[in-house]
């Protein structure tokens, strides 16, 4: 096996939408700043907008995958194509919605010899959101009181179930709205079922300050690699646009708890509520690095790098002591890009910075 | 009232909890448990340098009493009052 720094490592989730932009180029960001990293980061995306097929910086090319709704097929033909031309080292997947098509597919990558630290199927499940609940009784985490829900009539009668608005009504895959009366929660139900399909989470409110934990589990029930933040500043949909290293402990707790609890094999962000009344409150896991996972590099505790020495089987990850105090701020800026790099994503579904025909 | 508030703040504001407030020369302080911070001036920053450096109230405001040349009973309700407004913030 080759060195992990001089991999090709493939990452996906390259969209940069500012409102809630994907991790994928945080995590090339990583990769490449990293000073033991001597490899490159190709990058996979699902549209010819998403800005990292041009950011040749943390993308060294890329190219278009099939969505995931083409199923696991598809997507591995269109890898196979890409690592004839490039020789993949290992996928970091970035997204919720693509997850289970790489899980599917975990075999057949690593006769090709691509290497993913990723999650099993049965733990990819556990972990969604239809059943965190029942996961968090079992092993004494708390959560806001919630609910599946298939019918929004449950919104007329949310009282009579003992659920008080405010509360916040959550699609299956992404995406949330906080609604005060039962017409705002029956609208946002019917645009996150239109959007994600069925089924939708109802959760109550609670009060607090909002922290999260980018880590990544060994597949053994250790976290391995942690950074804890706290937002303080978010975009309309939620996401964070400023925040700050902070240590909890409760938070480091919770987490612990969890990632043993599903013996976690890969990244995962984990977000809750520490409620005013001091208890952690969980939010969700999400089965991927988040968006700010360049503040792990900032605290030189880079995960992705991290993942890259697991999968070559080193044990020590060189994370240094977890320290508070390091923000970030998120920033938007435009990319150029030129006719000919975009006229070879639309026809080509390539882009790169040599001049080596991919049309195959 | 002023007892419960009084009462609310000590909790809020233990001695190990003030420990681990980052205090800079300037009076930017920094909470690394919740990623707050804020200001405290001059005055400030010397209540909570012997807060830090007490085990109590009384001792904060002998303390402070000394550093600053003043009656006991002015500098314990002042340590009281700078104490529930730090309260709010922790």
């Amino acid at each position: 096996m080759r060195n992990w720094r001089h991999w090709k490592v493939a990452v996906t989730g390259i969209n940069a939408h500012a409102e809630n932009p994907g991790p994928g180029l945080a995590v090339a960001r990583c990769l490449v700043e990293h000073r033991e990293f001597r490899g490159s980061v190709l990058g996979l995306a699902y549209d010819a907008l998403d800005a990292g097929l041009y950011d040749h910086d943390n993308c060294q090319s890329s190219y278009l995958i099939p969505y995931p709704s083409a199923g696991d097929e598809a997507l591995l033909e269109r890898i196979k194509v890409i690592h004839s031309l490039e020789g993949i080292d290992a996928v970091i997947p970035c997204l919720d919605s693509e997850l289970q098509n790489f899980i599917s597919l975990r075999s057949e990558l690593a006769d090709l010899g691509i290497q993913m630290l990723i999650p099993s199927r049965d733990q990819f499940n556990l972990r969604a959101k239809n059943h965190l609940v029942d996961l968090c009784s079992k092993i004494g985490v708390a959560v806001p009181r919630s609910k599946m829900l298939t019918d929004p009539g449950f919104f007329d009668r949310a009282a009579r179930e003992g659920f008080e608005y405010p509360l916040v009504v959550k699609g299956v895959f992404y995406d949330a709205a906080i609604v005060y009366n039962a017409f705002e929660a029956k609208a946002a139900f019917s645009r996150l079922v239109g959007k994600w399909g069925y089924p939708c989470l109802v959760q109550e409110v609670v009060n607090g300050d909002e922290l999260n934990l980018a880590g990544v589990g060994d597949g053994r029930g250790n976290l391995t690699g942690f950074v804890m933040m706290r937002k303080r500043a978010v975009t309309d949909k939620g996401k964070a646009w400023a925040g700050v290293t902070v240590v909890d402990e409760a938070l480091h707790a919770t987490a612990s708890k969890l990632v043993r609890a599903l013996a976690w094999r890969g990244p995962l962000e984990v977000e809750v509520i520490k409620g005013t009344d001091g208890k952690i409150y969980l939010i969700e896991i999400n089965p991927r690095f988040p968006s700010w996972i360049y503040l792990s590099h900032a605290v030189d505790r880079n995960l992705p790098v991290a993942v890259l020495r697991m999968l070559a089987g080193e044990k020590d990850l060189q994370l240094t002591q977890h320290e508070p105090g390091t923000f970030f701020i998120r920033h938007a800026r435009e990319l150029i890009v030129n006719l000919k790099d975009f006229e070879s994503v639309l026809v080509n579904g390539y882009c790169g910075g040599d001049a080596v025909d991919r049309s195959a | 009232m002023t007892d419960s508030l009084l009462a609310g703040a000590l909790s809020q504001c233990s001695g190990d909890r003030l420990r681990q407030l980052a205090v800079s020369d300037t009076g930017f302080v920094f909470d690394p448990q919740t990623g707050q911070s804020f200001t405290v001036n001059a005055t400030g920053r010397l209540v909570l340098d012997c807060l830090k450096r007490s085990d109590g109230l009384e001792e904060a405001a002998q303390c402070l009493a000394e550093d600053c040349d003043v009656p006991l009973e002015l500098a314990l309700s002042s340590v009281e009052a700078f104490l529930m407004q730090l309260g709010r913030y922790l």
